[in-house]
């Protein structure tokens, strides 16, 4: 018998040597989807009870307590992260204070994979593949969107600036895709410029 | 291109991170009892639609924000959005004085509602 064994979507892919970012897959981080009515004093006082953070309510910010972060999703649904190892554990614990209260919470970890990417190129890298204008102040670090990103549907976590680190969540089935896109449009002689004038490539 | 603003999160962004749903304000014809309906309310709650020029009512959903349904107003003339508005309301009030044809049809008994006598919450 053979036990079953933990395999990420990119295990064993390796980013190539002229990527003007670099980028990884994070393989260490559970996600637990949490639902509920944040008018409900009641909810967000257990939810705060076993996360020890108060579930941000501002769309697309983010709170942490110690390995414990908060992703606001929508007005009544958050992205728990978590160690992997603990994700069971916080289950249990939210599901037991949060009984008898309408709300849900499920162990999502293998739902997406998280790309992470780092370096000053990482928002032009993105840039190519979404509508959002990441050069603004709006997009700090903290900051927490759902994306159309290459076409397919991601969720952009804006972990530090300066420098930068991105998390990209995208849904497990478009790992490969997403993955592939950024070798292919993340090279160094890739590298747009946001503004000014480009410069003419070679012939 | 569309510009679309959520009212729900704020969220701005071109059709592409929205969802069209089609027209808003639909009513199924009765839950109670579905054998007392006749077959041509049924048929024109499943299939029979407006096709103003002008105003246009309708259901969007913020697709890459929060999620969550909405109403929007669309001029289908010059394709700007007047406003948009939550999912359980209705349009603000000079959009639905604005509205043309059949929509003015649709809002005249609602206009009418919600006139300030009938509350009276200047009271
Ligand atoms: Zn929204």
């Amino acid at each position: 018998m053979s036990e079953a064994q933990l395999e990420t979507a990119l295990t064993g892919r390796e980013a190539p040597g002229d990527l003007a970012i670099e980028i990884r897959e994070l393989t260490t981080r559970g996600m637990i989807d949490l639902r509920g009515d944040a008018g409900d004093g009641k909810f967000m006082a257990a939810a705060k009870d076993v996360l020890g953070l108060d579930l941000p309510t501002a769309p697309r910010t983010s709170a942490a307590w110690g390995e414990v972060q908060a992703l606001w999703l929508s007005p009544d649904q958050w992205l728990i992260l978590c160690p992997r190892a603990r994700t069971e554990e916080l289950l249990a614990a939210l599901r037991q204070a949060l009984a008898q209260i309408h709300s849900f919470a499920v162990d999502v970890s293998d739902m997406r994979t998280i790309i992470r990417l780092e370096g000053h190129a990482a928002r032009s890298v993105l840039l190519k593949g979404c509508s959002l204008d990441l050069l603004s102040p709006d997009y700090a670090a903290g900051t927490v969107r759902r994306l159309r990103f290459a076409e397919i549907a991601a969720l952009l976590h804006i972990v530090s600036e300066r420098p930068d680190v991105l998390d990209l969540y995208v849904f497990r089935s478009y790992a490969d895709y997403a993955w592939e896109w950024f070798l292919a449009n993340g090279r160094a002689v890739a590298a747009i410029q946001p503004f000014g004038q480009q410069a003419v490539p070679a012939v | 291109m569309l510009i679309v603003h959520c009212p729900v999160c704020g969220a701005e962004g071109d059709e592409t991170d929205f969802h069209y749903g089609g027209e808003a304000h639909i009513r199924r014809p009765a839950t109670q009892d579905p054998t007392t309906v006749s077959d041509a309310a049924q048929r024109d709650y499943l299939f029979m639609r407006r096709n103003p020029k002008g105003l246009h009512f309708e259901r969007w959903r913020c697709d890459r924000g929060c999620g969550k349904w909405f109403h929007a107003v669309r001029d289908t003339v010059t394709m700007d959005f007047k406003a948009t508005y939550g999912i359980t309301e209705l349009p603000p009030r000079e959009l639905m004085e604005a509205a043309s044809g059949e929509w003015a049809a649709f809002f005249k008994d609602k206009l009418d509602a919600a006139k300030p006598s009938r509350k009276g919450k200047s009271s």
